[in-house]
């Protein structure tokens, strides 16, 4: 309380979250769409453990967050006080650092290095836990000494070999993730992809990285990636991998992933090196630094591209689709179509993600914002809330299911109370869709606790909070509805009906190798 | 299954040795051994864990160096100092 009534006097940006889950996934949300250090509070006890989805999802997607909760005061930690919870311990498995402020005349200097830890190296959250008595306490403000860190020097070695593995591969892979983007260093790759003529892949995180348009842009590799980008993944003799790391969902079958590959691992964090699979070669460096002194201009590989490109033009999106329903896939082409390329587009987790992954158009991974290692259903609205207030020029966009939209829908009331003109797209399936999907696939079709055909009035639950909004069922309604949600001045709820047997293709199951994709048999 | 030693130098913190334990257990490490002692102005901790897992030590002490109040950490397999000390 006492730090809410210093807040009285102004000075500070705040806005007030219904729930402090949604608070750290808003803080996540504006770190991702700004690059900045998302920034979230809360109060002691319940306020601080309902932070911890949001700190773990920052976590997960090394994003920088700095997270301030009340704590009691000194004296009364450790007695079981009211409100009194171990946040410091229970901070060491979800941040990257955390304090536990003991001495107010320490405040100034933790903040300061809190926000320097989230932000350097590789970024993460990072919680100071202030007891109330520092809150109260009146301390001399102190000048805060600026640090300067000097570059590191290049691993030359590292480079040389690097260099060497390049010019003998036959079948390179450029393998991208979320890490270009975390060290903002799009325009380097870029630049790389571009001189070296390579074949090009990414992670869910890194979509937006490259250029989308880039001919050898193969798309997203794993479990629901393309079909062209997995099999040349599968076929390559080189890997070279750029701030991304070997997740299982990425790899499918661990053993099975690009056998014949020798890897190049390029990431600022070291300890990414050998932790799932080998590298002949890991180049711990800032990415803009490394990538230049890696191009070796085109790469002569001239038949390797034309079997990618065949592999491409072989297995393109299908947006044929009998009936009047709406295909969610090809929607939301026609969304990514209806919007600029500055428009941030926020999504939650389960089968509308994995759409929105593969069937919308990223120019920016700053534009593509969606919980991918911790896959935190509820993500979407708290994030899209937090990019608007980053980036309040530019449209934010959730793209949400039936199933996650409920698990922060309170945070309706935020947007009302800030009138901030997010555009909400529901696609509603009346399931837990992507569960569902497993069921029907590995379970023989027992669709336990998955069919929510008693979900709300979700129209009128905007309305109750002053949204407009309407609901499509048809094909023919979603352009004009698009249209009507993008003209409007205010938040909109499209709540659009889709049936329930659609699938998310391709699909490569659990404990098998990427080159054994299932496809829809329709 | 392999046995190491880890000498860990840290600043010292009352919650540093939980961050310790925390991330050897969760990065799948058993502790079989350890010993700590501080420094004589007490700023300093030295932790000596002896860990043994099927995962190779570098993705334990990479992590370990990566805990900001860390500063430093050497790791030894057991056995070739059992050797050589023998």
């Amino acid at each position: 309380m006492p730090l809410y009534d210093a807040l009285y006097d102004g000075g500070v940006e705040h806005l007030l979250c219904r729930h402090e889950q949604a608070a750290a996934l808003g803080a996540v949300g504006y770190a991702r769409a700004s690059g900045q250090v998302g920034v979230c509070m809360a109060t002691s006890g319940p306020g601080a453990t309902n932070l911890i989805t949001g700190l773990a999802d920052a976590m997960l997607d090394s994003i920088p967050v700095v997270a301030i909760t009340g704590q009691v005061p000194m004296a009364a930690i450790g007695t079981d006080a009211f409100q009194e919870v171990d946040v410091l311990g229970m901070s060491l498995s979800c941040t990257k650092h955390s304090y536990l402020v003991e001495r107010a005349e320490d405040l100034g200097a933790i903040i300061a290095e809190a926000f320097e830890v989230a932000s350097s190296g590789r970024p993460g959250p990072v919680l100071i836990d202030v007891p109330k008595n520092v809150q109260v306490a009146l301390v001399e403000p102190k000048p805060l000494g600026t640090s300067s860190v000097e570059p590191e020097p290049l691993d030359e070695v590292g480079i040389a070999a690097a260099r060497a593995l390049l010019a003998a591969a036959e079948k390179p892979i450029l393998y991208v993730g979320g890490g270009v983007g975390m060290a903002s260093a799009e325009a380097e790759l870029r630049a790389f992809a571009a001189a070296s003529q390579i074949p090009s892949v990414t992670t869910l995180k890194g979509i937006g990285t490259l250029e989308p348009d880039d001919e050898l842009f193969l798309g997203m590799l794993g479990m629901h990636g393309t079909k062209a980008a997995n099999l040349a993944v599968q076929q390559c003799d080189l890997l070279l991998v750029v701030g991304a790391r070997f997740d299982d969902r990425v790899t499918g079958k661990l053993d099975a992933f690009a056998v014949n590959a020798k890897v190049i691992h390029l990431d600022k964090d070291a300890a990414e090196f050998g932790k799932v699979r080998h590298a002949q070669v890991g180049i711990a460096s800032e990415l803009k630094a490394v990538l230049p002194a890696l191009t070796l201009g085109e790469l002569q590989i001239d038949d390797w591209r034309q079997r990618c490109l065949a592999l491409k033009a072989q297995h393109p999106w299908r947006y044929d689709h009998p009936g009047d329903n709406i295909f969610a896939p090809l929607m939301l082409k026609q969304l990514s179509e209806a919007l600029d390329d500055g428009a941030m587009v926020s999504c939650d987790v389960g089968q509308h993600q994995m759409w929105v992954a593969q069937h919308m158009r990223f120019t920016s991974p700053r534009n593509h914002l969606s919980s991918s290692g911790l896959g935190t259903m509820g993500f979407g609205l708290p994030a899209a809330i937090g990019a608007k207030l980053a980036r309040p020029g530019d449209e934010s966009v959730l793209v949400s299911g039936d199933g996650s939209f409920m698990m922060n829908v309170q945070e309706l009331g935020t947007l009302k109370r800030a009138q901030l003109p997010v555009k909400m797209v529901l696609l509603d399936n009346q399931r837990l869709g992507m569960v569902r999907q497993w069921q029907e696939l590995f379970f023989d079709g027992r669709y336990s606790e998955t069919i929510l055909t008693d979900n709300p009035d979700f129209v009128a639950l905007a309305a109750a909070f002053n949204i407009p909004g309407e609901t499509i069922t048809r094909k023919a309604e979603v352009a004009p509805a698009i249209q009507r949600m993008l003209a409007a001045d205010t938040a909109y709820l499209l709540h659009v009906r889709i049936s329930a047997e659609d699938n998310v293709w391709p699909l490569v199951p659990p404990g098998v190798a990427n080159d054994q994709m299932m496809e829809d048999q329709a | 299954m392999n046995q190491h030693n880890l000498q860990i130098e840290t600043q010292f913190r009352p919650e540093v040795l939980e961050r310790v334990l925390r991330l050897t257990r969760h990065r799948g490490f058993r502790v079989d051994d350890m010993e700590m002692s501080t420094s004589v102005d007490c700023q300093k901790l030295n932790i000596r864990v002896t860990v043994s897992s099927e995962r190779p030590i570098q993705l334990l002490s990479r992590q370990l160096e990566k805990l900001m109040d860390v500063t430093r950490v050497e790791a030894q397999l057991l056995e070739q100092r059992l050797k050589k000390t023998a």
